[in-house]
């Protein structure tokens, strides 16, 4: 059980999470990331972990409970 | 405005009870409530699963569950939590000021049935801080209790948010959704509820599960604590069996009629209240505000937006620019632009699950009940008209 978790008080909307990962994070008006909510399929793990990597604000992870 | 001084009951009074002739010094408390037995943990997780108790902060959570979630070890604080930051709740200040020993009894209790060796108190009434502190005078509790007044912002009563202030840092909550039962006090284990339950918690221990049930609902049995305000002749704070429906305090309480907004400001609006009984979750932290027929429900609730929005942490970003897009979008409603409308939908949307805490959930669920219950209002100021009736300010809000 992968997915994406965000800590909101660090996310800044920097939004490069949702340029590496389009299929999993969008972004809304204000630039803050929209989860989708799904479990990351193993094929998807490496760009979800490149995404959590490149957070500037350390606000994405990955959680696998 | 409410003060502590008005305070009734329907039915039998059992957490106020006394506090019609005052406050309650240690030998007035003791000879209204008697002594409390000393019990064990296993004696109070099972009394509280046969009665259904439920936490009365607002969040409902059933008391026994918190209780079997603690470690069978090194449960390191009890923490009562007085912060009552919802602006219009006043059953927990007028607790701590009138009847401080039966609160005080309920924590401490517990913490020798846990084995806690710190209780503490998070207030944020100056009145109510002094009043437990004269109370802890008057006893010897052999542990070591601490009151501390905390700021009265909105999400400074989230528990987490009380915690980290009871630590010496910000009242705001953290990051992480930790569970303060697991990583609480200083990262320790903790019981942590609102001030109404450990009073609950002290009658319960006297009366003991039948006792207790000789009154209320089946599924959650006893009393509960209400406080009532907006367009009313009798504001203030009244003690009813649980499940009592909502007409008979409307009623009690001289309300005007018209809608109903239950739960506080993060709660629900009600169009009808008959068949409403009052009770756990709904009910919340048992706030009832009535909002009457002679103000403009849109512009009443424009204004606890403003108020709300002006509560956020500054933590979360869709918290902050959420919660400002929606004043802006109830605004514009108001005066009939029905963009207002369209995005205020897009909007409420946009802001629930997404923040350190359930700030943004709470007013997205007022604003989407505001938006259904009041559909014919939005409808006839969306015509440009208006429904020509001022805005009072009956619900508080932007001062």
């Amino acid at each position: 059980m992968n997915k994406l978790e965000i800590d909101w008080t660090r996310c800044d909307g920097h939004g490069l999470c949702a340029g590496l990962v389009p299929d999993d994070i969008l972004l809304d008006e204000w630039g803050f990331p929209v989860l989708r909510g799904r479990e990351i399929t193993a094929g998807e793990l490496s760009d979800a972990r490149r995404a959590v990597l490149a957070c500037p604000a350390l606000a994405l992870r990955l959680n696998n409970r | 405005m409410i003060t502590v001084d008005d305070t009734r009951v329907i039915g039998e009074a059992r957490v106020l009870a006394g506090t019609d002739q005052g406050r309650l010094d240690l030998l007035r408390h003791r000879s209204t409530h008697g002594s409390l037995p000393a019990l064990t943990r296993d004696d109070y997780t099972k009394l509280c699963e046969a009665v259904g108790l439920r936490g009365r902060g607002g969040a409902a959570f059933p008391v026994a569950l918190k209780l079997q979630d603690l470690p069978a070890r090194g449960v390191e604080a009890v923490v009562v939590n007085g912060s009552e930051s919802e602006p219009v709740s006043r059953k927990d200040r007028l607790l701590l000021t009138r009847s401080p020993h039966l609160v005080l009894d309920g924590a401490v209790g517990l913490a020798h049935a846990l084995g806690a060796p710190h209780v503490l108190i998070a207030v944020h009434d100056a009145r109510a801080a002094t009043s437990v502190r004269e109370a802890l005078m008057e006893r010897d509790d052999r542990l070591a209790i601490e009151v501390q007044e905390t700021p009265g912002r909105f999400v400074a009563g989230e528990a987490r948010a009380v915690l980290s202030a009871l630590e010496g840092g910000a009242a705001v909550p953290p990051g992480r959704r930790v569970l303060p039962t697991r990583k609480g006090y200083h990262r320790r284990p903790t019981f942590l509820s609102n001030v109404e339950t450990f009073a609950q918690l002290a009658v319960l221990a006297r009366l003991g599960s039948r006792g207790f049930s000789s009154t209320g609902l089946i599924s959650e049995p006893g009393t509960q604590l209400l406080t009532i305000d907006g367009a009313v002749r009798r504001p203030g704070v009244i003690e009813t069996p649980t499940g009592v429906p909502l007409d008979t305090v409307l009623q009690y309480s001289g309300a005007q009629a018209g809608p109903v907004l239950l739960g506080g400001y993060h709660g629900r609006w009600l169009q009808r209240t008959e068949g409403v009984t009052l009770q756990r979750p709904e009910v919340s932290a048992g706030i009832i505000l009535a909002l009457g027929s002679d103000t403009c429900p849109l512009g009443e609730i424009t204004r606890v937006t403003q108020w709300l929005s002006s509560q956020s942490a500054g933590q979360c970003g869709p918290c902050v620019f959420g919660l400002a897009a929606l004043v802006d979008d109830f605004a514009r409603l108001t005066v009939g632009d029905p963009q207002g409308w369209h995005d205020a939908h897009r909007h409420l949307g946009l802001v629930p699950g997404r923040g350190a805490c359930a700030h943004p959930d709470g007013t997205a669920r007022f604003l989407t009940s505001a938006l259904e219950e009041f559909d014919d209002d939005v409808q006839h100021h969306l015509t440009g008209q208006g429904c020509g009736r001022p805005v009072l300010g009956v619900l508080g809000g932007t001062r």
